[in-house]
């Protein structure tokens, strides 16, 4: 909403922007990384979602009108940004371990818990090993309208504990970040879903991620400290810090990485996570998307597909609750769960020539609610889908598949994506139990975005840091 | 033992414009003959505000161009429907808008 408003006033068109009490320091650090200082707000008394429609209109009327008005018409002297901002080789502050922490906390630099001091040399080393440029700009960041470097990213990389090896992993996660697809600017939204970052291809043993028993768990240095390092990124970088653009409701802690067991995807012959987005299982990448509700499927029971197909549907239908306005709505055809399940199960299926084609297929099929359901769950009790319009009228306007409306019987049910394929399907965790996870996934707000991972040493670092000519 | 840290944010990469000139006249008179155009995320009661609006605007002599001229622009074309802002702007004659609902 601001960016339109930025829009607007990018054209020369004052605008005014109605927000609800609580988001006026997002909305306005929101204008600001785009370049705006004082954009002009509306508060509403009150959340809309929780008014009568008589409270709605008297509080609008009474409270928010005068705001339209006067912003629109009345000049108000701006103060804008001064930029006394720190260099990037600035010693920003000097002192203990334990100095360091009170004061990135006090500053909001931390997320509270103990962090490896940045010093330069150590900044400077955790670069070199890799050989990239320092300075080199990967893109600017969203909402905070700040630069991404590959200093910066190796700054949070340092404090997170991550080893310089991880560089690679980080460096890609940084470009998805600053790419249009996956959509950052939308990590602060209230619903509070976290990123899930998922590692495939010889990159996982290369760098010695792992995917074995507590495979999505604190407890190994690599996966762990990388998922460190993103949600300090988008802290630091990113500028999703609780005063301005995170507005979760609760929120997350953040999630180590999950590396796919390629072992087992290769015996069974199933392409990895990655494979959904157009690369080979001999590719090392990294996937990124923003995760909402996660469902344990616990103790599957069965020795073959047809036993264990039902058990896993209901799980995902169970993960999936107002996610569907990425079917529609928020989203179009966005919707993509991943059903995360342990190697065992895998080779439940794979013991009898499945491919995961096959078990999205039957997924697919078995994953189904009443549309009743399906329309309260982003009409009527969510409010999420303008107009509160049915399954049928969304299929009639060709905005939904046919499959949403072969009859309009409310009991009818129907799948909770637009096709198979959308059912993602990834392989890791204790080779020996048979439990599975279902993830819903925020649609376009963190949308699934896979990059290479580079492992080779860059040649880019043609210039020595603190060289004029990097720009440092 | 001491650590001299360095920053772990980075530089604002973004050129700090003003905003664009409010229409003026004050409160009383300033939307009189305009044209206020309104953009909507689809969210949070919407349909129920702008209709307000669009009432008590052309109650003070403002013209009013509704949402549907602009598209969602929190769904899922939101980058192309926020582009082409300037265009509808332009082709519609619009002197202020009114974004909205962020929730």
């Amino acid at each position: 909403m601001l960016r339109a408003s930025v829009a607007a006033e990018r054209a020369g068109v004052p605008s005014v922007s109605l927000v609800s009490p609580g988001f006026e320091r997002q909305a306005l650090a929101t204008g600001r990384g785009l370049g705006f200082d004082g954009m002009r707000l509306a508060v509403l008394d009150a959340h809309p979602d929780g008014l009568s429609a008589d409270a709605l209109v008297a509080g609008f009327l009474a409270h928010t009108l005068p705001q339209v008005v006067a912003g629109l018409t009345v000049e108000i002297p701006v103060d804008a940004a001064t930029s006394s901002e720190p260099g990037a080789l600035d010693v920003v502050a000097s002192g203990t371990i334990d100095e360091l922490h009170d004061l990135f906390c006090e500053r909001g630099w931390s997320d509270g818990s103990p962090f490896v001091p940045p010093t330069r040399e150590r900044v400077e080393a955790f670069i070199a090993a890799t050989g990239h440029d320092p300075w080199r700009s990967l893109g600017v960041a969203r909402p905070s309208g700040r630069e991404i470097t590959v200093w910066s990213v190796a700054v949070n990389g340092v404090m997170a504990g991550c080893r310089p090896e991880h560089l690679p992993v980080l460096l890609a996660v940084a470009e998805i970040l600053a790419g249009d697809r996956y959509g950052v600017e939308h990590s602060g939204n209230t619903t509070g879903a976290d990123a899930l970052m998922v590692l495939s291809g010889p990159v996982v043993a290369e760098l010695g991620f792992h995917h074995g028993p507590g495979a999505h768990r604190e407890g190994h240095r690599a996966n762990t400290t990388v998922g460190r390092w993103l949600r300090l990124f988008l802290r630091n970088v990113c500028g999703f810090t609780g005063d301005e653009h995170d507005k979760a409701t609760f929120g997350n802690p953040a999630k180590p990485v999950l590396a796919e067991d390629m072992d087992v995807l290769a015996e069974l012959g199933w392409p990895s996570l990655a494979g959904a987005f157009g690369f080979t299982p001999g590719d090392s990448v990294v996937t990124l998307a923003r995760i909402n509700s996660t469902v344990m499927i616990g103790s599957v029971f069965g020795s073959t597909p047809e036993e264990i197909v039902p058990y896993l549907a209901d799980g995902l239908v169970r993960a999936t609750g107002w996610d569907l306005t990425h079917v529609y709505g928020l989203g179009r055809a966005q919707y993509r769960p991943l059903l995360l399940i342990s190697p065992m199960i895998a080779r439940t299926f794979g013991r009898v020539g499945w491919s995961k084609r096959q078990v999205q297929a039957a997924l697919y099929a078995a994953a189904c609610i009443p549309a009743w359901k399906f329309e309260a769950l982003i009409g009527q009790w969510s409010n999420l889908t303008a107009g509160r319009r049915t399954l049928v009228d969304l299929a009639a306007a060709g905005l939904v598949p046919a499959v949403f409306a072969e009859s309009d019987d409310p009991q009818r049910l129907v799948p909770i994506v637009t096709e198979p394929g959308d059912i993602l399907i990834a392989v890791a965790g204790d080779p020996n139990r048979a439990n599975a996870l279902a993830m819903a996934n925020d649609g376009p707000h963190g949308w699934w975005t896979s990059r290479f991972v580079d492992t080779a040493p860059s040649l880019d670092l043609a210039c020595r840091i603190g060289d004029e000519e990097c720009g440092a | 033992m001491q650590y001299d840290v360095v920053w772990p944010r980075s530089p604002l990469a973004t050129a700090r414009r003003p905003l664009a000139p409010r229409l003026g006249g004050g409160p009383a008179h300033g939307l009189a003959g305009r044209r206020v155009g309104f953009l909507w995320d689809y969210m949070f009661r919407g349909e129920e505000l702008f209709p307000v609006l669009a009432g008590e605007l052309q109650a003070m002599g403002a013209d009013v161009v509704g949402y549907d001229a602009f598209g969602n622009i929190h769904g899922p074309d939101e980058a192309q429907l926020v582009g082409e802002i300037p265009s509808v702007i332009a082709a519609r004659g619009i002197d202020a808008v009114v974004s909205g609902v962020g929730a």
